[in-house]
């Protein structure tokens, strides 16, 4: 019996939710999970959406034996203008169970590839995992995107934050931290170190509920300070920020000529294997020109601390942004967030070296949402 | 051509080539994954010129059918 992938279409969803049951028998990472509708929830394709997802499943007949979705986005690149090009996300293989089908996640990406060159992934949970090891086999360029952190409420990080309580020790030495108050000074001290060798003057710092001709202006005069980034225009974050979104809020930030940046923030879902019973707030995506991303920071990280999280944390590519968030009192830390870009891609990135620590990657770009930002 | 695809699984997979059938697969050699499998889907390509579609490495179950998918594409002159 051969296997055919094509367009996830209504007729397949019985045969996808079969396929996600012996997935969640097989495996326990509850996240290894395929979309249900054949129409996406998420970017769904109207025909004149900038930006949209689509599925494609690998049919065994009568059984689903892969899937994968591909978001479809304009990205501009310096020096070689606007190109449609996908992310890579969602690809499940019936091989994470059962060996039999180890063939699968090959034909997935090269199907992928075979639809669209112009193709990146994004997150992956590190080097060691198959889809890179994948990826890397199949020419793509891969760099990590850096990872920052703010501890809001000290005590509360070092009893909960689960990822860095890794053996007997450290338990006790966190507990001990915690207890005797002596981390809660450290970090402080740190962090308002750090945001005092730059405290931006004079801004102001509001919600909005839409994005609108003020945005597309911040778009045109920011874009030409990135190597690489998604089309962030008015219309394009309508989409991706619609109106009624529960679990994201728009922050913009003025000066007195007016608007200078935006971030999108939200509080991540919970995650007790890494963060326990923290509440995780996350600078998801933002956009200023470089002089301006220090305001922006600190407008994103008040409404987060407002909004009562216990930690924030942010992944971003470029390095200005990096400096923004390390001035407000950011910590670099281990990164597992891979931007891996296909070999046609990364011809529009050359040259690669000079132009990856400008390029405009963020938790929003890929299949970051809803929540999993 | 079936030896000469032992032989590429041998050296990507580091078996002894006598230990590799025609029934050999991902069921029965541990080494075997999904990262492999594209490995030797690249191997082939190199060694026999020649471009794999996303079909045809479906049909590469076992050892015996990629030797007689490769000897099968290489009889057909590329269109």
């Amino acid at each position: 019996m051969s296997t055919v992938i094509q367009p996830y279409r209504q007729e397949h969803e019985p045969a996808v939710a079969e396929f996600n049951r012996r997935l969640r028998q097989g495996t326990a990472d509850p996240n290894l999970v395929f979309p249900g509708r054949a129409i996406p929830r998420w970017l769904p394709y109207t025909g004149k959406s900038p930006v949209w997802n689509e599925f494609f499943v690998a049919v065994e007949e009568p059984f689903v034996r892969g899937a994968y979705g591909l978001k479809q986005e304009q990205i501009l690149f310096r020096d070689k203008g606007m190109h449609q090009v996908a992310c890579y996300h969602h690809s499940l293989s019936e091989g994470i169970i059962d060996k039999t089908y180890a063939r699968v996640g090959a034909s997935l990406v090269r199907d992928a590839l075979a639809r669209q060159p112009l193709l990146y992934v994004l997150g992956m949970g590190g080097f060691e995992n198959p889809l890179p090891k994948m990826l890397k086999a199949l020419g793509f360029s891969l760099t990590l995107v850096p990872f920052y952190f703010r501890i809001v409420h000290p005590r509360k990080f070092l009893f909960e934050m689960n990822a860095l309580r890794s053996s007997r020790w450290r338990v006790l030495l966190m507990n001990l931290a915690a207890a005797s108050g002596t981390g809660w000074l450290a970090i402080k001290t740190v962090q308002a170190a750090a945001r005092l060798r730059s405290r931006p003057q004079d801004f102001v710092v509001e919600e909005v509920n839409e994005f609108s001709s003020w945005a597309d202006d911040l778009w045109s005069a920011a874009k030409g300070t990135v190597s690489m980034a998604a089309v962030r225009d008015a219309n394009t974050l309508q989409i991706l920020y619609p109106k009624n979104d529960r679990f994201l809020t728009c922050v913009r930030v003025s000066r007195k000529s007016g608007p200078v940046g935006w971030a999108v923030v939200g509080e991540r879902r919970k995650d007790v294997q890494k963060f326990g019973q923290m509440r995780v707030g996350s600078i998801v995506d933002c956009w200023a020109s470089p002089e301006d991303m220090l305001p922006v920071v600190r407008g994103a990280t008040q409404t987060l601390v407002k909004s009562g999280v216990d930690l924030i944390v942010s992944n971003q590519s470029h390095s200005a942004w990096g400096r923004a968030l390390e001035d407000s009192g950011f910590l670099k830390g281990p990164s597992t967030f891979i931007f891996a870009a296909s070999k046609k891609l990364t011809e529009l990135l050359q040259p690669l070296e000079q132009n990856k620590t400008s390029l405009h990657v963020t938790r929003a770009d890929g299949d970051g949402l809803p929540r999993n930002f | 051509m079936y030896e000469q695809v032992r032989s590429i699984v041998s050296d990507l997979l580091r078996i002894p080539a006598d230990q590799i059938s025609a029934a050999s697969s991902p069921e029965n050699i541990e080494a075997w994954d999904s990262v492999q499998h594209l490995n030797l889907v690249l191997a082939l390509e190199e060694k026999f010129s020649l471009q794999l579609s996303p079909e045809e490495i479906d049909e590469m179950k076992t050892v015996g059918d990629i030797a007689h998918l490769v000897e099968g594409k290489l009889q057909v002159p590329p269109s």
